[in-house]
């Protein structure tokens, strides 16, 4: 992993989700995290996405955020947006590993909005 | 022209020196206070305390700079008018007062009267106070106001401008790169949030500011709406010579070399680069749309008659589709610039 790769990830990321949905839209800015409690992963931040454009390319954008994330070597356990709430506007676009505790509190929910300001696209079950 | 030139504060002092060490166009720097008192509109690089602001008018005055602070905070939750609220204000205009600031920028009334019945500071009415008429403008005047910053959703109506000018005789400012969207539905929830965010506790605690993400929505989706925003383009000062000499850049939160950037555009009243440079708001639109200012010569003339109806007019949205271009890949050896209207009509491509 090397810093021109993470340019070259966000320009890739930006460019087609532009095609994808057929008009222009920003990443501006694409960070890698870690946290204390063992989560990692990636946030691009989106400027010009809405709601709509991702329960309609849904499968599309899946496959994109799995691609940029094997891009950067992040395993994509988990997979969702972050929405601001009661609005159509995507803050960010998130692949994440999840720590135990993490991941207990989110495979305990059901559906695709556990909370106002999460879409998920994808969460892997483990097994028990 | 010859004009006076208002530049925000690049926020810390080492910065204040080398902004007048580099930029002899300067007449006066704004800046605003410490949000624990009186909150301001807008989003600042600093928070100075009175000791802080004392050493900033030194340097200001020393340098034959005026400096201004800017109080402009368009919503103080009624607290102004408690007892406790009055005190603190009064406190606080009396030592910005004491320190020798030059004027205050306010945009509650009661603020401007206060200031023209118990202080000897020249009070500005602030673009926030939304001054967009003749008869607002007398109210002010007659308040006791020695400026007005004109609502910028004025900018471009000729005809009100001119008729502000003669209704009054005080100072009257122009706000030329402020870059938001033209009657932006946003402008008072968003400032009143700003208020408070940048005001005394109790503080909002936000994770994504609405009012901001859906404004660059908005526009990335249609960039005419950034031609359409009442920005006065360097080249245009000239236009604007028998309503005021007065000319304020905005850019709280940017950094000094954006500041002197904008500083020489607008005095030498020429830039040849991207328009999003000079906008203080959106500023990240800067890494999405190149738009070379000079592509927008002659413009002003369309403006200066133009409709305000622009579904009918539709001018802004024609020279949007010719000058704009978007960024592809930016950051990477194979960044390019693309026109936005060839990327909206490639239509969608589902991998």
């Amino acid at each position: 992993m090397t810093l021109d790769n993470l340019l070259k990830t966000r320009a890739d990321l930006e460019e087609r989700i532009r095609k994808l949905i057929g008009r222009a839209a920003m990443i501006i800015e694409l960070d890698l995290f870690a946290l204390p409690c063992g989560c990692s992963g990636y946030t691009a931040n989106t400027r010009g996405l809405a709601l709509d454009d991702l329960e309609v390319f849904e499968e599309h954008f899946l496959k994109l955020l799995n691609e940029s994330a094997q891009a950067v070597n992040i395993s994509t356990g988990f997979v969702f947006a972050r929405i601001i709430p009661g609005t159509q506007e995507i803050a960010a676009l998130n692949v994440r590993e999840l720590c135990p505790r993490c991941y207990s509190d989110f495979a305990s929910t059901r559906g695709k909005r556990p909370r106002p300001d999460i879409y998920i696209f994808h969460l892997a079950r483990r097994k028990r | 022209m010859k004009k006076k030139l208002y530049v925000p504060h690049p926020g810390h002092y080492e910065g204040l020196e080398q902004l007048l060490a580099d930029s002899n166009n300067i007449y006066s720097i704004y800046m605003a206070g410490s949000p624990d008192y009186i909150g301001t509109g807008r989003v600042n690089l600093g928070h100075a305390n009175l000791e802080e602001i004392a050493r900033h008018t030194q340097c200001c005055h020393g340098k034959g700079v005026k400096i201004e602070m800017v109080l402009n905070s368009s919503c103080m939750g009624g607290q102004q008018l408690t007892p406790e609220g009055y005190n603190i204000l009064h406190w606080y205009l009396s030592n910005l007062e004491d320190i020798g600031v030059d004027t205050v920028v306010v945009a509650d009334p009661y603020l401007v009267e206060m200031l023209d019945q118990e202080f000897n500071i020249p009070s500005v009415v602030s673009v926030l106070a939304f001054v967009d008429s003749p008869q607002k403008a007398e109210f002010y005047e007659q308040l006791g106001a020695s400026s007005i910053v004109v609502d910028s959703n004025v900018n471009r109506h000729f005809d009100v401008l001119e008729a502000i000018r003669d209704a009054v005789d005080c100072e009257l400012k122009l706000l030329v790169n402020e870059g938001c969207l033209y009657r932006c539905p946003f402008r008072y929830a968003h400032f009143n949030f700003f208020s408070h965010v940048n005001g005394p506790p109790p503080r909002p605690n936000v994770q994504d500011d609405y009012y901001y993400n859906k404004c660059l929505t908005l526009r990335i989706r249609d960039p005419s709406l950034i031609i359409r925003s009442p920005f006065i383009r360097p080249e245009d000062l000239s236009e604007y010579a028998h309503i005021t000499d007065v000319f304020k850049i905005g850019g709280r939160s940017h950094l000094l070399n954006w500041i002197l950037n904008c500083v020489d555009a607008y005095a030498s009243e020429r830039y040849d680069g991207n328009l999003m440079d000079l906008m203080d708001c959106p500023k990240d639109l800067v890494d999405l749309f190149n738009i070379p200012n000079r592509a927008l010569d002659g413009a002003i003339r369309q403006w200066k008659q133009h409709s305000t109806v622009c579904h009918t007019c539709g001018y802004c949205q024609r020279l949007a589709e010719k000058v704009t271009q978007v960024y592809n890949r930016m950051g990477t050896p194979d960044e390019k610039l693309e026109q936005w209207i060839t990327l909206t009509n490639k239509g969608i491509d589902t991998l």
